[in-house]
């Protein structure tokens, strides 16, 4: 390859090498190329604590211990590590055990998901609630438990991955229509009409934090007799009078038909699960694959997860810290004359343009300064529009932001002038 | 290789990888997403096309085009000989 640094993990994805157990040849080369090394280390560094606002890491970069500001983490209401959270899945250790032990439908389930399912279902105002061990595994089972062959799956560009594994594991039609704009949407609409359709939306968009234009997707959806999905892994819990999600934020809670959340953002633990009526939820229990055929999600983390769930929904101070980091922090980066692009959420891009050379230089040093903020590289991301991705947390302090500001300005603001 | 043989591999992987599309019909002044290609079956289009032309452009250097005929061009710029 001669231009080695202009390919990425976008271009490596076919794989011809006679040795089903080997990786593409040039996929090898690639990878063992000193500059992309280098930026592969930004991946998998170990946390050597809770994921706080701050906490420790041992760096790939120098394989030294640091301490640092956590912007990456989604631990984004900072109940991972709540001592609430943790005393009540340390008591469901002693009283349930490790795990699950079995499917659901025979003896995994305990009188702890069954509890907890309902508490979601209630919280969203839906009939039911399946729970899944995953966020992808939820989002890609309930996709593909609901659509067939000769269906059709509409979504938005920017959509998670794992509503379009869903999509492909279904063998439903797959149209992406541009991401938020309704005229796409509706074109997508009108070549399929007639068919059985859903439309799959997220309440924020993950790489970018803008919302979904539900009012616009839901007259729309109307119109064509669509159904509506929306994956609110970055909203649940934070958006909304009661944080039910950026459908209640919109008033449009009564049109959508499904509405999936993570447990491992907001909620600080892991799995996911979908809210709809009684009926779908009972099919899908049958014959979505990742809820039917996985062992159920371990009893301590739901145990946690309950916990969870009753200290952010209590009260609304959680999410008004959030909501108050988040103004502040901004406030501060838009003053540095950063471009944040549409972020209306606790996702913050800070774009950086077309380098991946000045990203991954850049990443370096703001680590090196004690800034646990990860670069976000094409294709996750346009390749014009490569960037660093802020996850506001209610548990940063107002010193910890503006620490973080100093680095950025540093950093990134003096890099971008370079 | 001419630039008409280049448009004719990136045709036949149109035809081979979209539903309700005549030859007849493809014109190299239009996007693929003008006969209903969504981005993953531009990958398939492309990715295809690169392989039997044994051609390997990054991605991300693709993200800029507009149509058939500057995929072409595209192409054109990285076959050796």
């Amino acid at each position: 390859m001669d231009n080695i640094l202009s390919f990425s993990l976008a271009d490596f994805q076919y794989n011809d090498n006679p040795d089903v157990l080997a990786p593409p040849n040039d996929f090898e080369e690639w990878i063992n190329h000193p500059k992309i090394k280098a930026s592969f280390s930004f991946f998998e560094q170990q946390l050597l604590a809770a994921p706080r606002a701050s906490t420790e890491i041992l760096s790939n970069l120098d394989h030294k211990k640091r301490k640092v500001i956590n912007l990456t983490s989604y631990n984004y209401l900072g109940l991972s590590s709540h001592p609430e959270v943790i005393q009540a899945a340390c008591d469901a250790a002693r009283q349930y055990g490790l795990g699950a032990s079995g499917a659901p439908l025979l003896s995994g389930t305990f009188d702890l998901h069954v509890k907890f399912a309902k508490m979601l279902a209630d919280f969203k105002q839906k009939e039911d609630c399946l729970l899944y061990s995953s966020g992808l595994g939820g989002n890609m089972g309930a996709i593909q438990g609901i659509l067939r062959k000769g269906d059709v799956l509409v979504l938005d560009e920017k959509c998670h991955k794992s509503i379009v594994d869903g999509g492909t594991l279904s063998g439903a039609k797959m149209l992406f229509f541009e991401h938020n704009n309704i005229d796409s949407l509706v074109a997508m609409l009108e070549k399929n009409k007639g068919k059985r359709t859903l439309v799959a939306v997220e309440g924020v968009y993950s790489m970018d934090g803008d919302l979904v234009k539900l009012k616009e997707v839901v007259e729309v959806c109307d119109r064509y007799k669509a159904a509506i999905y929306i994956d609110e892994a970055h909203s649940t819990l934070m958006f909304g009078k009661n944080g039910r999600g950026v459908a209640e934020h919109f008033g449009l809670e009564h049109k959508v038909g499904v509405t999936f959340g993570t447990l491992s953002k907001s909620f600080g633990g892991v799995g996911g699960f979908i809210c709809s009526n009684a009926r779908l939820i009972r099919y899908l229990k049958c014959y979505s694959s990742p809820y039917h055929f996985s062992c159920a999600p371990s009893p301590i983390i739901i145990a946690g997860l309950i916990k969870a769930f009753e200290v952010a929904t209590r009260d609304s101070s959680l999410r008004d810290k959030l909501w108050e980091n988040t103004g502040y922090f901004k406030k501060q980066l838009l003053d540095l004359k950063l471009n944040l692009g549409g972020t209306e959420s606790q996702v913050i891009p800070i774009i950086i343009g077309s380098s991946g050379e000045k990203l991954f230089q850049m990443a370096m040093e703001l680590q090196k300064r004690g800034l646990f903020l990860q670069p976000v590289d094409f294709p996750a991301v346009p390749a014009n529009a490569r960037r660093f991705r802020i996850s506001v947390s209610s548990q940063l302090t107002k010193e910890e932001i503006d620490e973080a500001c100093n680095i950025i300005e540093d950093v990134i603001v003096k890099g971008l002038k370079n | 290789m001419d630039k008409a043989k280049i448009i004719e591999v990136i045709k036949k992987n149109i035809l081979a990888n979209l539903e309700d599309v005549k030859e007849e019909d493809i014109v190299p002044e239009k996007s693929m997403k003008d006969y209903g290609a969504d981005s993953l079956d531009i990958i398939e289009v492309v990715s295809c096309s690169m392989r039997e032309l044994n051609i390997k452009i990054p991605r991300s250097e693709l993200t800029d085009i507009k149509n058939i005929d500057e995929l072409a061009n595209k192409f054109m710029q990285n076959i050796k000989g």
